[in-house]
């Protein structure tokens, strides 16, 4: 690019003093050209030369998101991606090794002998990183992707290996290391012209048509709730109350429910390892297919929708599971087991079957004050995140609630979550403080005109008022409280309030909205040809690494620097050759 | 536990060069042979099993003399076809219709079974009458049904008006029979509407329709029609995404966004208002807003009342396509009444070439229904395989019986193996093999590879051999009959056997026995096999041009240019015994 930009200088150059020697005397300029010529049109040729790499630019981007679990592949611009390869432990294998194909396999002998201890060995073949990069063999990660990569290419994108430019969609919270070692691989081994970054938050909230949402990814490591403002990512949190424990919870609940002399007697069980009576294909299998989420026992109340009615009925089904009619009791799930001892099929009550999801994101049964911060429940952790946010923003993040990831097609699970969200801010309206003291502080006449400054706070905690009403008030209060702080007429504010539609917009109540995913986001964002996060040159990378890139906070400041001289806006930006890594290069 | 057959496994010197992070010159391989004592290939190591392929899976670049792996391999792509109808689809369809067959192949969605078009005959109203007209009415419908497992496209609720282009037909029908409308129509439906009744009447039938009629396909063209339309809007200026990128304030719109907002006074500028104004968000589900209906309980009832066998597997749901057509996006493919037929994924033949010098190393016919190959320089023909046997000298049941495939390996006991490699090329090969003495990992069993240094004579014409028979008599055979008979004659430093083109040495392992600590450790996966890295060293001469190698030996010897290739290999010897 350098080469090309020079060469067509060392051509503009001589032009003027060319044309103004023709001008003069053509005759003499005949003589002097020669040597103009020639080093006007050597240019040529490399620009010729350098305008295939900028026709292969133009090519369809390809886009890829790496998950825990999957590798999503497919051009930008499509609605959906064309291929999905899973990480499983037969990607793990040699090439020519073809024992998933033999007869043993398929009925898990391998499995029967084997005895596994311990959740990591269960579920790591499954996955292709482990967030905790201390035990990581990153080049590992680099492998498993590129032969995920490898077979996506060939299998669904039926492309051939010329070199493409790639846009990745990663979490936002992907470790540095990682995201190098997945980068190293893409370089090396794919040989992209460029690769950019986009952070599936911020995708999702693009794939949803909204600029600023509250995601809730329910993931496989782990569950992260993302809020996004005018499409930068504001605040995240997250719990490991995801489809790991999922299936965990679904593997403990099955093999409770395992005829004694199914299970492998090792007799050497410790409390710290935990054995697995069952395969994890098995458990997850089952926790796909058939485990579902009870619904919130308020939520007829907090759900304000028209589909208020059939909701009530289901609940009289299905969810009170102490009034259960006989032929709910009575009603059992059978479920065949192929991975314990010898094939057999259990029996288990249909509730049961809402146990692991119960256990693994909720787990109602303990208080509040139980949890760690990394394991709260989902509902906790999706109100401690709204909680956080100023009031503008969580305004806007909270009816813009987009749920996503593998889990978040447990039946129920969203409207469950939703339901005891809207439940707790019922209960607490928007204060932190919670707890006897803070209820009687509440109380307390005395010390209520001292707090007098947060009226619209503490009002609605305290009165049981209907949720529509302490909607309204909440809202109220929150949009007063922010027109005092404004002196004037805000410029930002008006700024703004300039780009929005004259519609207004819906904010300050609980609503869910569907994106049509992080990838479909991503797709979407580079058809527009939107900038993205980052963007990462093949020979930058190859040269540097990711210690090339610059941090973010030190590119403020430089051309921040610049841009105070006149015209250094322009030159800031024209002699732009930092680059950053977004948000990963943060820490 | 599964027999195991002696096996070799290479590896791919590209990998080497990747995972030490080395600069490319380990292309020459004596780079490499500098470190081989420093690390030792582990076979075990997890990342090991991603450069390791049979030897029937590389591939030579004769002009580079080097192996091509098919990770270090560039690809080019000759046909595209479809593996069940074998039609040949132009690379332009690929793009617009997708990666699958859009004719009428379809794999079954509960078994891989390839389905076919059956008309299922109406049940006949008056089977006394024969009228032949009856059978040209247009009320005859046709089926997909799996001849495997007897699943027909009815239990989905969907028929077909046409036995043929069944593709298109599928599009427009969604599970259960209601018909939805592809892109192109809804393309064309909203076109007419604005023609008709303008933006009120086309705001008002998108919100009618949005409800039932929104999925994942209309939501994103919708999005994408949206977004267009904002970031054409003059007003709109700078795109409303650049706050996406400029992370970094590096940006020009960024900055000059952040100047204007910093300085006072100017901002009533027109301008500015017109660069400021930022892309408003999607309000209706015409411009691709969808609100989530939580309610799930109607599929938490469906899924009460059916049986386990009624739910979809994870391998099915994983083999669907993504449907576009479904909708709601969540929990969408959970039933077996919610899947579809499968179209079948399109595949390709491929030319490949070596990456560094551009020649095309294997090359398939371009017609579909041939197998054959114009070019194709396997590495088997190039570098020497190598072949186990276990050698049972000391054996009760007779002298050099040859060992039961599957045997364990008594630990502790040194056990002999014979490695028979195999020279392909007409060369004379000088091979120098190296192991590390302790086999890496948990259990290191003991190696010693008794002859590392040998020479193998050339691939020569078979009829040579028969000449030269009588005076090998004298030192291959007899060698091999004094082994066998006498009790132990495994010499260090001597060939065991040797024949035209190949030559068999010994390699005595004693096995590790595999003494767990009780209840701590469990054996992992096949770390019972024992396996042995070996590095293979060979040396040729070839000819000048080094371009043909297979037509070198008659000519001329002063133009012979040295040549050599070094590369890791994995001997997998057999399971050692537990306990």
């Amino acid at each position: 690019m350098s080469g090309l930009g020079s060469g067509s200088g060392a051509g503009t150059t001589p032009l003027p003093h060319r044309s103004v020697a023709n001008i003069r005397s053509p005759h003499t300029s005949g003589n002097t050209n020669p040597s103009t010529p020639s080093s006007s049109s050597r240019p040529v040729p490399t620009s010729s030369f350098g305008s295939p790499s900028s026709l292969r630019a133009d090519e369809d981007i390809l886009i890829l998101e790496l998950g825990s679990r999957k590798l999503q592949i497919g051009f930008a611009g499509d609605a959906c991606p064309r291929g999905t390869v899973w990480f499983t432990p037969s990607q793990l294998r040699r090439v020519g090794d073809f024992r998933d194909w033999s007869s043993e396999s398929k009925t898990n002998v391998d499995w029967k002998t084997k005895k596994v201890t311990g959740e990591k060995w269960w579920t790591r073949d499954h996955e292709l990183w482990e967030y905790d990069v201390r035990e990581v063999d990153l080049g590992l990660i680099g492998d498993k992707v590129e032969r995920a990569l490898r077979e996506a290419l060939t299998k669904y994108m039926l492309i051939d290996s010329r070199p493409r430019r790639m846009a990745c969609v990663l979490p936002s919270s992907l470790p540095l290391p990682m995201l190098s070692a997945v980068l190293d691989s893409l370089f090396t081994r794919f040989q992209p012209p460029t690769i950019s970054l986009f952070s599936s938050p911020v995708a999702l909230t693009v794939g949803a048509g909204v600029r600023s949402a509250l995601i809730v990814d329910l993931g496989w490591r782990e569950t992260v709730v993302t809020s996004v403002y005018e499409f930068r990512e504001v605040n995240t949190k997250r719990s490991v109350r995801g489809g790991r424990l999922l299936v965990e919870q679904t593997h403990k609940l099955l093999a409770r429910h395992l005829p004694e002399n199914q299970k492998k007697k090792e007799g050497t069980t410790s409390e710290d390892t935990q054995d697995y009576d069952l395969s994890f294909e098995e458990c997850n299998d089952i926790a796909t297919r058939m485990v579902w989420c009870k619904p919130h026992l308020s939520s007829p109340k907090a759900h304000k929708s028209k589909e208020g009615l059939p909701t009530l009925h289901e609940q009289d089904e299905s969810d009170s599971t102490e009034a259960e009619s006989p032929t709910e009791a009575s009603k059992t799930a059978r479920i065949p087991l192929q991975s314990c001892r010898s094939p057999t099929t259990i029996e288990l009550p249909w509730a049961a079957l809402a146990e692991p999801s119960e256990n693994a994101f909720f787990d109602s049964q303990y208080s509040e004050s139980s949890f760690d911060d990394h394991e709260l429940p989902l509902p906790l952790l999706v109100y401690r995140s709204l909680l956080q946010l100023p009031l503008d923003v969580r305004a806007l993040c909270m009816s813009r609630i987009i749920f996503t990831g593998g889990c978040a097609s447990v039946l129920g699970l969203r409207g469950r979550i939703f339901g005891e969200v809207s439940k707790l801010i019922e209960e607490r309206g928007w204060d932190g403080v919670q707890g006897k003291g803070a209820d009687q502080m509440r109380a307390n006449p005395k010390l209520q005109g001292k707090r007098g400054s947060r009226p619209a706070v503490s009002g609605p905690t305290g009165v049981t008022s209907p949720p529509e009403a302490v909607g309204g008030q909440e809202q109220d209060g929150v949009w007063h409280d922010a027109a005092n702080t404004a002196h004037e007429a805000c410029p930002v504010e008006e700024q703004l309030a300039r780009g929005q539609d004259k519609r207004p917009r819906v904010q300050g109540k609980m609503r869910a909205i569907e994106s049509v995913g992080a990838w479909s986001g991503a797709s979407l964002i580079a058809h527009l040809k939107a900038a993205p996060i980052s963007t990462i040159e093949r020979e930058v990378w190859l040269q540097y690494g990711a210690a090339g890139a610059s941090k973010p906070s030190e590119v403020d400041q430089k051309s921040a620097r610049q841009s105070f001289g006149p015209g250094g806006l322009i030159r800031g930006s024209a002699a732009n050759n930092s680059w950053t890594l977004g948000v990963w290069g943060v820490n | 536990m599964a027999p195991l057959n002696p096996y070799t496994y290479i590896q791919c010197p590209c990998s080497d060069s990747a995972s030490l992070g080395r600069p490319s010159d380990a292309t020459s391989p004596t780079s490499a042979d500098g470190d081989e004592e420093d690390n030792a290939f582990d076979p075990r190591a997890p990342r090991a099993n991603f450069s390791l392929y049979p030897l029937e899976y590389l591939l030579y670049c004769e002009d580079c003399h080097q192996i091509r792996c098919p990770r270090c391999i560039t690809e080019e792509i000759a046909t595209y076809f479809c593996p069940s109808c074998l039609f040949e689809v132009p690379s332009s369809n690929l793009k617009s219709e997708g990666n699958r067959c859009t004719r009428s192949c379809f794999q079954c969605p509960i078994c891989i079974g390839p389905l076919s078009v059956t008309s299922i005959e109406a049940p006949p109203s008056d089977p006394s009458l024969l009228v032949p007209d009856r059978a040209g009415t247009p009320h005859t419908t046709y089926s997909l049904i799996c001849s495997y497992c007897s699943w027909s496209s009815t239990e989905i609720g969907i028929q077909f008006d046409k036995p043929n282009s069944i593709h298109a037909q599928l599009a427009k029908i969604r599970n259960g029979g209601a018909s939805r409308l592809t892109a192109k129509e809804r393309k064309e439906r909203r076109k007419e509407l604005s023609h008709r009744g303008g933006e009120a009447a086309l705001a008002a039938s998108s919100e009618a329709a949005a409800g039932q009629d929104m999925d994942l396909e209309t939501q994103f063209a919708n999005l994408k029609l949206f977004y267009n339309s904002q970031l054409a809007d003059p007003n709109a200026g700078d795109n409303g995404f650049s706050s996406l990128g400029d992370l970094g304030f590096s940006s020009p719109s960024s900055l000059s966004r952040i100047m204007n907002l910093y300085t006072g006074g100017k901002l009533h500028d027109p301008r500015a208002k017109s660069k400021l104004g930022a892309m408003r968000e999607a309000i209706t589900a015409d411009e691709g807003l969808l609100e989530t209906d939580l309610d799930e309980s109607s599929l938490i009832t469906q899924l009460h009342q059916s049986d386990f066998l009624d739910t979809a597997s994870s391998t099915q749901i994983c083999s669907q396509p993504p449907n576009l057509g479904e909708t709601y996006i969540y929990g969408a493919a959970r039933f077996n009444s919610s899947l579809r037929p499968v179209p079948y994924l399109l595949r390709t033949k491929r030319s490949k070439r070596c990456p560094v010098c551009r020649h095309i190393i294997s090359k398939p016919e371009a017609k579909v229904q041939t197998t054959r190959f114009r070019i194709r320089l396997v590495a088997g023909s190039y570098i020497p395989s190598i072949t186990i046997r276990r050698l049972n000298l000391p054996g009760p049941n007779g002298p050099a019986a040859p060992a039961i495939l599957g045997d364990l390996l008594e630990p502790l006991k040194p056990v002999h193996f014979v490695l028979t490699f195999k020279n392909p090329i007409f060369e004379s090969l000088k091979v120098t093999l190296g192991a590390p003495a302790k086999t890496p990992g948990r259990f290191p069993s003991k190696v010693t590879v008794l002859c590392p240094q040998f020479d193998i004579d050339a691939n020569t014409d078979v009829w040579d051999e028969a000449l030269k028979e009588n005076d090998r008599e004298s030192s291959g055979r007899s060698r091999r009959r004094a082994g066998t008979e006498s009790q132990f004659q495994v010499e260090v430093g001597k060939i065991w056997e040797r024949g035209r083109n190949w030559v068999s040495i010994i390699v005595e392992v004693v096995p590790a026995s595999l003494k767990l600590e009780p209840g701590r450790d469990v054996l992992k996966q096949d770390e019972d096999v024992l396996e042995i890295p070996m590095f293979v060293r060979i040396e040729w001469e070839a000819e000048g041009g080094g371009d043909d190698a297979a037509s070198g030996t008659g000519r001329d010897k002063d133009q012979k240019e040295k040549k050599e290739l070094a590369y890791w290999c994995v001997l997998g010897l057999g399971r050692i015994k537990q306990g």
